[in-house]
């Protein structure tokens, strides 16, 4: 799963490496979990060098160091003899402990919405001891981060496979089936969804939420197949991130059967963005027109 | 690397001549900047409790001016205890933390409650306080009635030696330790039993005086633990020589780097620690899985 958004990520790098106005783009839209440093990875490493850390110096007593250096050695004896096969694997066993209470706690979440109580369910489901939800940091909001990067996962998947057969549409429609796709997913969460996005807003996630969403509207364009570039890029990706958030948003008011009037929403608002492309293009002739027509005029009339 | 070279080297001289001394000293341990036997300390940190239990939070009251509620408020809430919650609290003779933890699971339980169906509770809250010293229980059992958590039966009062736990293998969903990991004898067995009694996905906090690096702010700390607390000790609880040794110990205690090794040598993951008050006191915190 994950080497599928690596391989996009990496594909993406390479086909704009050769233009240098959007290299600067790929920065904001690194994924995310690669990010998290591994606590238990710096102390091993720093535990078997002989001099570690530093002792403060003890005024008072000259020797009581000793103790300390004593333990110190013995405890760079005891973490280079059981060896370097048990670093690596404990820590990708804790993300995935982690990974898997928060995958449990998504069937309590609409029950007991994106709270504590549906992660401390979770885990009790899995037979790990709810404990270890304290030990997971900003809680409510790592479950709706995984959810949305579940949801992305999905969506790349789907999209992968060609289901969707959006080779056959016109962008204006592919745009439309993604977005329609990737809110399906969270239509079984919709009545405990707006609790979802007031985490999402709270300062401790919003810059994680905030990349979220750039990488999902990253993913609309890349399956839309648009390779445009330049000042449009931020305009084309500002367009559809408010169309998806606009829709999101009259989602959670529908009370029509399978979402019916939203997707008629959905569609229309799509209509309106690609008209005003179109709009704009038209306007930027007739402007491109009148100036070449002032500038005749112009010439004309010094030559006169 | 070069510094790795140096240690080698400087290991290889001095060995010679520690050696003999180390291995005929195998049994020594520290008591405050003392060096003693191992069963005497054990015998002596007893002395120092069953001395002080009487005025322990009067004299913590006055030492912290007070702080010493807010840090350990932060442990229980790092903890983020949870209704049906099997929790061992070690050296917490006087049941501050206990007492915390309870009554955040009772909050929480009342909120829980009203939102939703809590039917897969039929386990019961148990809070284990464990310590070594009776003295010190006594004092936490005679609180609990004062507060009216006496009776509720989620109480658990145990005279236990934190080297040699009396619980079950993985029987724990917590264990938190305040200001005791530094009076033990072998803080390694403390660990492993630590992280024998705990649960898959069980949690450890340890709460301790540590180590001040900031440099003006070391100083002040060093005047006011050397120079005030023995003071302090004395007007309050009439009993100089065991804050002295209580500012000696915090001295002895490892660095927070140190320790968090240890704690991870001790199998626990996800290591971190918290610095309160610029070092004075740290939180430090594993998880097992």
């Amino acid at each position: 799963m994950h080497r599928s958004v690596a391989r996009r990520l990496l594909r993406y790098s390479f086909f704009f490496s050769s233009s240098s106005s959007c290299a600067t783009n790929q920065t904001p839209f690194l994924p995310i979990r690669i990010a998290t440093p591994g606590f238990r990875f710096r102390f091993l490493s720093s535990a078997t060098s002989p001099f570690p850390f530093p002792f403060p110096p003890d005024p008072s007593d000259s020797n009581s160091n000793d103790d300390f250096s004593a333990r110190n050695r013995s405890d760079t004896h005891t973490s280079s003899s059981s060896g370097g096969t048990s670093t690596t694997p404990p820590r990708a066993n804790y993300e995935e402990e982690q990974a898997r209470v928060l995958a449990a706690s998504l069937h309590h979440v609409i029950r007991s919405g994106w709270t504590e109580a549906a992660m401390i369910a979770g885990a009790r489901d899995i037979g790990v001891s709810p404990s270890i939800v304290g030990a997971i940091s900003r809680k409510e909001g790592a479950l709706v981060e995984y959810f949305m990067d579940e949801c992305l996962q999905k969506l790349i998947d789907i999209i992968d496979s060609g289901e969707l057969q959006l080779q056959d549409l016109v962008p204006s429609e592919r745009i439309a089936k993604l977005i329609k796709v990737r809110l399906q997913m969270q239509a079984p969460y919709i009545s405990k969804w707006p609790q979802a996005l007031s985490i999402q807003a709270q300062p401790s996630n919003i810059s994680t939420s905030f990349k979220q969403r750039a990488m999902l509207v990253d993913e609309f364009w890349h399956a839309s197949n648009d390779e445009g570039s330049g000042v449009d890029w931020y305009l084309k990706r500002t367009v559809v991130g408010g169309i998806y958030s606009a829709t999101e948003i009259y989602m959670l008011t529908d009370n029509s059967t399978d979402f019916d009037d939203t997707w008629t929403f959905l569609n229309e608002r799509v209509r309106d963005a690609f008209d005003l492309k179109k709009t704009y293009q038209e306007v930027k002739y007739f402007a491109e027109a009148v100036g070449a027509g002032l500038g005749q005029g112009f010439t004309k009339k010094k030559g006169f | 690397m070069s510094a790795r070279v140096v240690a080698r080297r400087l290991g290889r001289k001095l060995l010679p001549r520690f050696a003999p001394a180390a291995t005929l000293h195998s049994h020594a341990t520290s008591f405050g900047f003392k060096e003693v036997n191992e069963e005497e300390k054990s015998k002596l940190v007893g002395n120092v409790f069953t001395k002080v239990a009487t005025n322990y939070d009067i004299m913590n009251d006055f030492m912290s001016g007070g702080l010493h509620r807010l840090w350990k408020e932060r442990m229980v809430s790092k903890l983020s205890p949870f209704p049906g919650m099997k929790h061992l609290d070690v050296a917490g003779g006087t049941g501050d933390v206990a007492f915390r933890i309870l009554e955040t699971i009772n909050s929480v339980n009342r909120r829980a409650a009203e939102d939703i169906l809590e039917d897969d509770l039929q386990e019961e809250t148990q809070i284990y306080v464990c310590d070594i010293n009776p003295n010190m229980l006594d004092v936490g059992k005679k609180r609990a009635q004062q507060r009216g958590l006496g009776d509720m039966g989620s109480l658990v009062w145990v005279e236990g030696d934190a080297e040699n736990l009396t619980f079950k293998d993985g029987s724990m969903d917590g264990y938190t330790i305040a200001f005791g990991i530094r009076n033990v004898t072998h803080i390694e067995k403390v660990l492993a039993e630590a992280y024998r009694v705990l649960k898959k996905g069980g949690r450890f906090l340890c709460l301790e005086l540590s180590h001040v690096d900031t440099p003006v702010f070391k100083q002040l700390y060093d005047y006011y633990s050397f120079s005030v607390i023995p003071v302090l000790g004395e007007l309050v609880a009439g009993d100089r020589d065991s804050y002295q040794y209580l500012v000696e110990s915090v001295r002895r205690f490892p660095p927070q780097e140190v320790f968090a090794s240890m704690i991870a040598d001790a199998g626990f993951q996800k290591v971190e620690y918290e610095n309160l008050v610029g070092g004075v006191v740290a939180i430090h915190s594993g998880l097992k899985i």
